[in-house]
């Protein structure tokens, strides 16, 4: 799916939001919203991404739009994350992971800079 | 769409604004900063915007195309249960189309394909309109061209040129081979450059060597290189012999070049002595050229008739002489046959129309019969169009599959129009099934499954809707507006194949005119062949005579023949060998002496072989030779016109005008008129002259055999080589077929004509058996009705009858009006018939009218001879 580095941040990206998705179906700003307590604004996605984002996954299909209802009764598109999304998700994550790991692992090898 | 992109990324800057200002913001702080952080709203917009529209394009296609392939599946499938009606329609859909296809393939080759030169609708051929014997179409003298072509603007090259016949004898490698008679065109070298074609091999003559002592050079064609000189590679500097002469080959042509005619085999220089480029009053020669780029054709007309009129002004010859312009396509491919072929497309087109009609209706029928399933479709929330755009699929499917048939069958049917056709439709090798076929037949195929299935599709679409809602009711494609509907198409069909029948009728009845039409001789048993003896061997009268004496003594000897005779010509060309006369001690009228009269040498017993009567006088004798008193014989026009109340044997006339040096010649006889310009052209004033007087080189030897005259060929050929083996003869037929192939074109659009009017005929008699057919079996049930209440079956068969007629009344008063008015663009393939002639337009009422009341009378009797109780047990 992913083989380039350059990919990086834009996969980051779709597996922040399909991430997001598991924890139920949001909208738009749910979804930023999440990632911003989660990650302690650590991680602000970059809101302009994120809307392109959310169409190459539903072009994809790991995920499915619905018009609805908000929370303060406004109209919202709300997104679900579907089963294609999960086995992709999960599919990022491990590979994420062992990247992390990875990186990890040499940071902490002799000699230490910690 | 484009909103709701608005409203999604109004909702999160909403959104993000209301969390800001929760934090303590003011409001429009809020929503500021809200905005920066988003970034760029308009430029993400467009682009979601951008992205959901291919989205959506995207999706629409997707579903286009899984409807048509389930439409098509679906339509097979339909197919596939009804097996009689898919083959019936198949094979009229294949009918129409094919023979649509073929006709437009020739017209395709004939008129539409390019000529194979370079730009060849810049190329312009160039007449002398000759206004004193009312031709349009003849000849230039060499100075009269060198002078068009001197003084015109327009032309970037123009060419002079003369069609002649060579015997070729020399070339042959190893075997020795027949001496052959080629046709040949002289030419000075423009010609290659108006008609922008280089030899394939070698080169093609420069100017220089259109001087005489230098021309002994020829440019042959690939034809005659391939089966003459067996591709011979090294042909190039070889030397033939054509009429006794010898010219070295310089050049080949690329195939395909036919020009001036299709077999023009050889190509020489036109190489006139100074001498006999004065001649101001010798007209022999035909002139092309090409027009300068960017010049139009018109402002070459203009350009060139000022120059004609100044040329008549200036030289007395020119006097009533004017210059004539016609296209080169335009010449190539005459009037006649143009005109004849739009005729025959038009008349296949209405075949298919009337095939299209005849499956229209078929649809219908069945449309009554699907519609349950329809309905059933509509109840399962199908909507009108799409249901609609489902009968078209099928349709049009099936005009695609019945097209592809129909394209097979064209292409039979080219193989055996091509070999029918007679060989002076021009180009007509150059037709095939090319692409641009292929495309108009799939055309036809869509427009025609789309003219057949439209009516039937709305119709059934709706009916089906009604029946939806009111289930259990009759109505729809039985109803009274699909009867209309039917009727209104059968009406239509009969007046189509009326409009046929009359053209096929017309051109039989010219025919038949002009087979009746007194040709002024006996035609049976009658043989032709030509003779063209080379002037490097025969060079004097003498020696010509003894060879023509021998010929004939010989000839005459054989077991079989009944007379030999020759003449120059025996049929006359539109443009002749003629002279002006003048009469002993007559002041002619200025209209008088613009008459031309052909010249022709006939040998003294022509008349008695070729069984033309003599009128008046006496015909040649021995005693008329060379040094006798000059003699002439007249034919019945001439001495009419010219001594109309008294004997024209012994008057004497001379040729060339009253101050010419010819001799006088005394009338002693007057024939007959003969036809020898064709059946159709009027008889000519004509002068024959014994040959001991008037020796010629080339001519026509003509046989009266007591039985086929065919078999007398290989005998006298037998003859012929034994007085010179190297002398060929050419143009050997019998006179039927010289008179069969000078109708043969008629003949042809004849035959074409009725075989698609009787297609029609067929066509349109089944569309009116299957609609009354149809419509009677709809009412088995009122006609049950009326019989059990009393009537009588004869008057069942009369109202049935009565309103089948009634239709087929309006069909044929349409029709025939339509017909008066086709008939006007069939003027000129007619002859002795009017176009509104009544005998044709009664014959075909009555067999309209028979047809159709047949076609009416055995369902309506089915009809009246159901049992009652039957009947109204049905349904």
């Amino acid at each position: 799916m992913r083989n380039e580095t350059g990919d990086l941040l834009q996969g980051t990206l779709a597996i922040l939001i399909l991430k997001a998705l598991l924890g139920g179906t949001a909208h738009g700003y749910g979804i930023a919203r999440w990632v911003e307590t989660t990650t302690d604004d650590v991680l602000r996605i970059e809101e302009g991404s994120l809307y392109p984002a959310l169409r190459r996954l539903e072009d994809n299909g790991w995920v499915t739009s619905e018009w609805g209802l908000s929370e303060n009764n406004r109209r919202a598109r709300f997104y679900t994350i579907t089963r294609a999304g999960r086995t992709h998700l999960r599919a990022e994550a491990s590979v994420w992971f062992r990247y992390a790991g990875a990186v990890t692992q040499v940071l902490r090898s002799a000699p230490s800079i910690a | 769409m484009d909103a709701d992109v608005d409203d999604e990324l109004q909702f999160h800057l909403d959104m993000r604004a209301r969390d800001y200002e929760a934090r303590g913001l003011p409001s429009p702080d809020a929503r500021e900063a809200a905005a920066e952080r988003f970034g760029d709203v308009q430029g993400i917009g467009g682009a979601l915007r951008a992205h959901d529209r291919r989205r959506e394009r995207e999706r629409q296609r997707k579903e286009y195309m899984s409807d048509l392939t389930n439409d098509l599946r679906y339509g097979l499938r339909a197919f596939g249960r009804a097996p009689a009606f898919t083959t019936v329609a198949l094979l009229t859909i294949a009918l129409g189309i094919g023979a649509t296809t073929a006709i437009f393939s020739v017209v395709n080759g004939v008129i539409l394909r390019p000529l194979p030169y370079a730009e060849p609708d810049r190329i312009v051929q160039v007449w002398m309109d000759n206004r004193r014997m009312g031709l349009k179409e003849d000849l230039h003298s060499w100075p009269n061209w060198a002078d068009l072509r001197e003084q015109n603007q327009v032309f970037s090259s123009m060419a002079a040129y003369a069609p002649g016949g060579f015997n070729i004898t020399a070339g042959c490698r190893e075997t020795e081979c027949e001496p052959r008679r080629v046709a040949a065109a002289y030419a000075t070298a423009d010609l290659f450059e108006v008609l922008r074609i280089a030899p394939a091999m070698g080169r093609a003559f420069t100017p220089q060597e259109t001087e005489p002592g230098r021309d002994g050079v020829v440019v042959i064609s690939q034809g005659l290189w391939t089966d003459f000189f067996g591709a011979d590679r090294n042909i190039i500097g070889r030397t033939v012999r054509l009429n006794g002469r010898e010219r070295t080959v310089i050049g080949v042509m690329p195939p395909a070049v036919a020009f001036p005619s299709r077999d023009t085999d050889v190509w020489v220089p036109l190489a006139f002595s100074q001498e006999e480029k004065q001649f101001r009053s010798s007209f022999g020669l035909w002139a092309v050229a090409r027009l300068k780029p960017g010049v139009e054709f018109s402002r070459a007309v203009t350009d060139l008739t000022t120059i004609g009129r100044r040329l008549e002004q200036q030289y007395a010859e020119n006097r009533d002489l004017g210059v004539y312009l016609v296209p080169l396509p335009e010449q190539v491919v005459g009037r006649t046959v143009r005109t004849s072929l739009w005729v025959m497309l038009a008349a296949v087109g209405a075949v298919l129309l009337i095939a299209c009609a005849n499956v229209a209706n078929l649809m219908l029928s069945r449309a009554a019969v699907r519609e349950r399933e329809i309905s059933v479709r509509v109840a399962l929330g199908a909507a009108r169009t799409r249901l609609i755009r489902q009968l078209l699929t099928e349709s049009v499917l099936l005009a695609v599959i019945g097209a592809a048939l129909g394209v097979g069958l064209a292409w039979v049917g080219l193989r055996v129009l091509t070999g029918l056709a007679p060989a002076d439709i021009p180009r007509l090798d150059q037709v095939r099934i090319d692409l641009r076929v292929l495309g108009v037949a799939l055309g036809l195929a869509v427009v025609t499954g789309i003219a057949f299935g439209l009516a039937p599709a709305l119709q059934s679409s709706r009916a089906a809707v009604g029946n939806a809602l009111r289930e259990g009711i009759r109505g729809g494609t039985s109803g009274r507006r699909a009867q209309r509907l039917r009727r209104t198409l059968v009406a239509a069909q009969i007046a189509l194949v009326v409009v046929l029948l009359t053209g096929a009728g017309l051109l039989v009845r010219s025919f038949v005119r002009l087979q009746r039409v007194d040709l002024g001789f006996r035609p049976d048993n009658l043989l032709t062949m030509r003779l063209s003896l080379p002037g490097a061997k025969y060079g004097t009268p003498e020696s010509r005579m003894g060879f023509f004496d021998a010929l004939l003594d010989r000839t005459r000897q054989l077991p079989g023949v009944q007379g030999a005779a020759f003449i120059e010509d025996i049929f006359l060309t539109a443009t002749p060998t003629s002279t002006n006369f003048a009469i002993d001690g007559r002041e002619m009228t200025e209209e008088e002496r613009g008459i031309e009269v052909p010249l022709d040498a006939v040998s003294s017993d022509y008349f008695r072989v070729m069984g033309i009567p003599l009128r008046e006088g006496r015909t040649f004798t021995a005693a008329d030779n060379r040094t006798a008193p000059p003699v002439v014989i007249v034919n019945e026009n001439m001495a009419r016109r010219f001594w109309p109340n008294e004997r024209a044997v012994g008057k004497r006339f001379k040729y060339g005008s009253a101050d010419s040096q010819a001799p006088f010649m005394t009338i002693v006889g007057v024939v007959a008129d003969m036809r020898r310009t064709g059946f159709d052209a009027p008889v000519r004033y004509e002068t024959f002259r014994p040959h001991t007087q008037r020796t010629v080189g080339s001519l026509t030897l003509v046989v009266r055999a007591a039985g086929d005259p065919l078999r007398l060929v290989p005998s006298i050929r037998a003859q012929l080589k034994s007085i010179d083996p190297d002398q060929p003869v050419f143009e050997v037929a019998s006179m039927d077929q010289l008179l069969g192939s000078m109708v043969a074109q008629r003949r042809f659009s004849m035959a074409l004509l009725g075989t698609f009017a009787a297609l029609a005929l067929v066509l349109g008699i089944i569309g009116v058996y299957g609609v009354t057919a149809y419509l009677v079996a709809q009412r088995t049930r009122e006609v049950g009705v009326r019989l059990a209440l009393g009537a009588r079956p004869a008057q069942v068969v009369g109202m049935v009858v009565r309103q089948g007629m009634f239709v087929a009344g309006a069909g044929l008063a349409v029709g025939l009006a339509a017909a008066a008015a086709a008939g006007r663009l069939m003027t000129g393939l007619l002859y002795g018939v009017s176009p509104h002639d009544a005998w044709t337009l009664a014959a075909v009422t009555v067999v309209i009218g028979v047809a159709t009341l047949a076609a009416n009378w055995l369902p309506a009797l089915r009809a009246a001879h159901v049992d009652p109780l039957t009947a109204l047990r049905s349904e």
